[in-house]
Parts: C-alpha cells; structure tokens; sequence
C-alpha cells in the first residue's frame, strides 16, 4: 500500500512493480484501493472567494508594528553603535569572504537546490492561471498567429483541460505544466512552469492525449508510480497510442517558462516518434541543430521527441543565438 | 518559486508579503480540511481564520524543523479538536451540532460522506489527512503522535472498510453503482 501511496523508495517502488505485474490478487487490490480514492474524491468542499479577512490584516499590521517597534528601541542594538575604525574594517573583511564563499557555494550548490526546491505538489491553485485570457493569449503565442489564431485553444482548470475556444484547423494550443516533465526532473512539481505549444492535427490526437491523461492523474493526487504504471496500462491497453506519422508541435512562444534551468529558452519545434535511436536524426552531434529532448527519454511513454530550434519567435522577432 | 518555509521565515523576518503568499496557498485546503469535518460551512470559515491568527501569534516562536504544510494542519487539528469538544459541551447542556447541509448536494457526495462516518474516528482521520491532505505517512504520524506504522495499517483497514461500504451501497442503489464506474465529470479530458 506504501507503492500506492507513493510512499516507497524508487528502488523498492520498482520492486513493488515488479511484484504487481505478476500477482492478480495484489492488481485487484490496488485497483480496489485506487477506486476507493477515486471515489473519495466526489466529496469537494468549494471554497468561497475571499481576500485577508479584516481581522487578520489587523493582527497581521500589529504584530509587524511590534517587531519594528521592538527593532527600534532595542537597547541591544541602541548600544552597538560602532565607532571604531578597526571594527568597520574587520566587518567589511568578513562580509567580503562571507560573500564570496556564497557565490562560490551558490553556483556549486545551484543544482542541488533545484532538486530539493519541489519536493511535492504544491496546490493546485499555484498551477492555474487567474486570468482565462492571459492563458488563452500565451497558448496562442506557441504558434505563428496563421496557425494558432483558428486553432482550438485548452485551458487548465480544477479538474482538467478544458476547451475554451473551439478551433478550424486541426491545431490544439495549450499551456503545459511542470507534471510533463521528466518523472525523475528535479522540477516535476515546479508550480511556476508554463509551456505553451501548439500540436499540429497528427500531434493532438496522438500526443495530447498524454497531457491530458498525466495532467487528469496528477489533478486526482496520484502518486508519481501510480501514474507511470497507469501509463504503461494505458499504452497495453491502447487507450493511449503512439505517435502519428508526422506529429509535432509548435513552441516559439518568448512568454514561456520551460524550467528554472531553461527559463524562457528558444523558439523550437519539436517531433514525436514511436522509440527510434537519435543517431538516425543525428541528434545530439557536434554542430547538430537536432537534440534529443528528454521529455519522455527512460520514462514510461514509448516515445522520442527530437528538438529543432529555430531562428524566430511567433510574433515574428528575432530569438537570441543558442 | 520561494518554499514555504522560506515564505516563513521571511514573515518572522518582518515581510507582509511573505504572509500574503502562506495565506493565498493555503487558505482553500484549510477549508477543505475544515470543511469536510464540521459540515458547517461557516465555522470552516471562522476557523481558517483562527488558523492564521495562530500563525500570526506564533510567529516569532516557528523553527523550521518541520514543513510549513505540517505545522498548518498541526494547527488545525488542535482547533479542530477544541472545536468538537465545545460541541460535545453543549450537546450535553442540551445544544445539538448542526445538522450537515445536503440540500443540493450530489448523491455520490453524501454516498462518501455517509460512508467516511462509518469508519472509526481514528482511522478516518488517518484516512482523510491522507487523501484530502495528501499528507505522509511520517507527517500524519507526527500530528496524530503514533507510530508511523499505524499509520499504515489503520490506512489499510480504513481503505479495506470504506471499499466494502461502498460496495455494499452501490449493490443496494443501482443509480449509484452505475454512477460509480464512471470517471468524474470533466475528468474526461478532451470529449
């Protein structure tokens, strides 16, 4: 039940897996189990829309009012009144080292930081955008205004995507968010990600499933492991299918977030396909434009997805060189 | 994106803003957690509210040894407490807690609802700080002071229990075990 819970190291996870595939008695019991937290979840509480209550802002003005208060007149500090020429100097020393071991710990540790910033699903609000249009306007800026001004447009609500515009062309425009990421990213749960992109017609019937389906489970609170393993049940059972011939999307937008390591990056297009080997696009060799992305790369979708960057963003400007 | 303890910190630090943040992230899952247990909506709000008061209050005293998260429900779970035993008081000088609210509400709702009432307070609380809180096993541990193996096993039976009532339910309600099967509105994702 800790598997279930996601409460298992990766190591014992994938042991617990392992166990799984092959026991029918346990399957039911998970799938019993996963009923019963799905059902559990038709108990929503809505929540009314308020701002800071009045009495908060009160207590909240007066204890910040005190603690000024306390720093003004504390005699601690009325009383440390550094006159000394020496005493400056040395405070000045220490402060110089002291901030230069921060710079050299801060870029050795930047990474580390990373992995441990988003530890857990922050919720679910930090994930939504307020503002409807800002949403529908970003999804829009993944594609060249001819392709995504008559694409279908989705946006991210409590329960799922949800279509807000219908489109013409066959082009479905999106924001994605941190849950597409690798499940071993150090910024799976990075409530600040947004990704907009724009699926061509082979790409949203044939990849945009997967967002759907990832973003579904993360919104229903499973567990990293039980959304891998419902992915590998989705893709045997067909529900969820590989790439079209020809699937790819659109990200040329300059308002996205990729990552705290990426931040915005650079106008790209991307290509799916069914698992082939990198060589066979050349990806990733010296001078190649073509990378290897690795969204779904050692993760449980049968899918490689090549990176091509290109020259311009969708509104037409120039994108900085890579 | 700051952590919430760093948010935290920063508010024993002085900043407003750094509050503004804890609040506006927390606010809508203390009500639910409220919520779900006092079936009175505006207690659930009342004590949201306290909840940030004793934030408030405690602010110079929070040491960052456990998750924001943690210390919020710890919160909670004292008022929470507090709350029914004021109740149970004037249950007995001859006031009864109010009645839940079902007038609108969806019949798989109150299926749960009705079938979470079943189970022992105890293992319902593990139960619910689990599902709804999404709470660990070594957090709820903590607040509840047990061990963190009877988190586990009472989380098993609780889960054991409760499928077996709603099994039971959806054999003797028909509509409801149709209902059952179904994936949730609007997590059907593209029609």
């Amino acid at each position: 039940m800790a598997y279930l819970d996601g409460e298992l190291p990766t190591d014992q996870a994938t042991e617990a897996l392992s166990h799984l595939e092959l026991c029918p008695e346990c399957q039911t019991l998970v799938a019993d189990f996963r009923g019963v937290s799905q059902e559990l979840m038709a108990w929503e509480v809505e929540s009314p829309e308020v701002g800071i209550p009045l009495e908060i802002n009160t207590a909240l003005g007066e204890r910040l009012q005190k603690r000024e208060a306390a720093k003004i007149s504390s005699p601690r500090l009325e009383n440390r009144v550094m006159t000394s020429r020496w005493v400056w100097a040395g405070a000045l020393a220490i402060v110089c080292v002291a901030v230069g071991l921060t710079l050299t710990l801060t870029s050795r540790n930047r990474n580390e930081d990373r992995s441990t910033a988003y530890p857990s699903m922050a919720s679910i609000e930090q994930y939504l955008m307020p503002d409807r249009n800002a949403e529908i306007a970003m999804a829009r800026s993944a594609a060249p205004e001819a392709i995504s001004a008559d694409a279908k447009i989705l946006v991210l609500g409590w329960r799922g995507y949800e279509t807000a515009i219908e489109g013409k062309n066959g082009f479905v425009c999106m924001v994605e968010r941190s849950w597409m990421s690798p499940f071993n990213s150090a910024e799976f749960w990075n409530p600040r990600v947004r990704v907009p992109l724009c699926f061509n017609p082979g790409a949203a019937r044939s990849v945009l499933p997967l967002t759907i389906k990832r973003t579904e489970m993360v919104l229903a609170g499973l567990s990293k492991a039980q959304m891998i393993d419902s992915i590998k049940a989705g893709f045997d059972n067909r529900e969820l299918q590989i790439p079209e011939p020809g699937a790819m999307c659109y990200m040329m937008s300059r308002a996205g977030y990729l990552n705290d390591a990426l931040g915005h990056y650079v106008p790209h297009l991307m290509f799916y396909f069914p698992l082939i080997d990198k060589s066979s696009w050349g990806a990733d060799l010296p001078d190649s434009p073509v990378t290897l992305n690795p969204q779904f790369r050692d993760g449980p979708e049968p899918i490689t997805e090549f990176v091509i960057p290109v020259g311009k963003w969708s509104d037409g400007t120039a994108a900085p060189a890579m | 994106m700051t952590s919430d303890e760093a948010l935290m910190m920063e508010f024993q630090g002085g900043s407003r803003a750094a509050f503004e943040e804890l609040f506006a992230r927390y606010r809508k899952p203390l009500y639910g957690f409220f919520g779900r247990r006092l079936n009175n909506p505006e207690r659930a709000e009342d004590l949201v509210q306290e909840t940030f008061l004793a934030v408030i209050r405690a602010a110079s005293r929070y040491e960052p040894r456990a998750l924001v998260r943690t210390y919020l429900y710890g919160i909670a779970l004292k008022l929470l407490a507090a709350e029914r035993r004021k109740f149970l008081t004037s249950s007995k000088s001859g006031q009864s807690a109010p009645e839940p609210k079902t007038d609108g509400t969806p019949e798989r709702m109150l299926w749960v609802r009705q079938a979470l009432e079943k189970l022992d307070a105890p293992e319902r609380e593990i139960l619910m700080l689990r599902e709804y809180e999404q709470l660990s096993y070594s957090d709820i541990a903590e607040l509840l002071r047990i061990p963190v193996n009877t988190v586990r096993s009472r989380l098993f039976r609780s889960r054991l229990a409760l499928k077996s009532y709603l099994e039971s339910e959806a054999k003797s309600n028909p509509a409801l075990r149709a209902s059952a099967g179904q994936p949730h509105p609007g997590r059907r994702g593209m029609q």
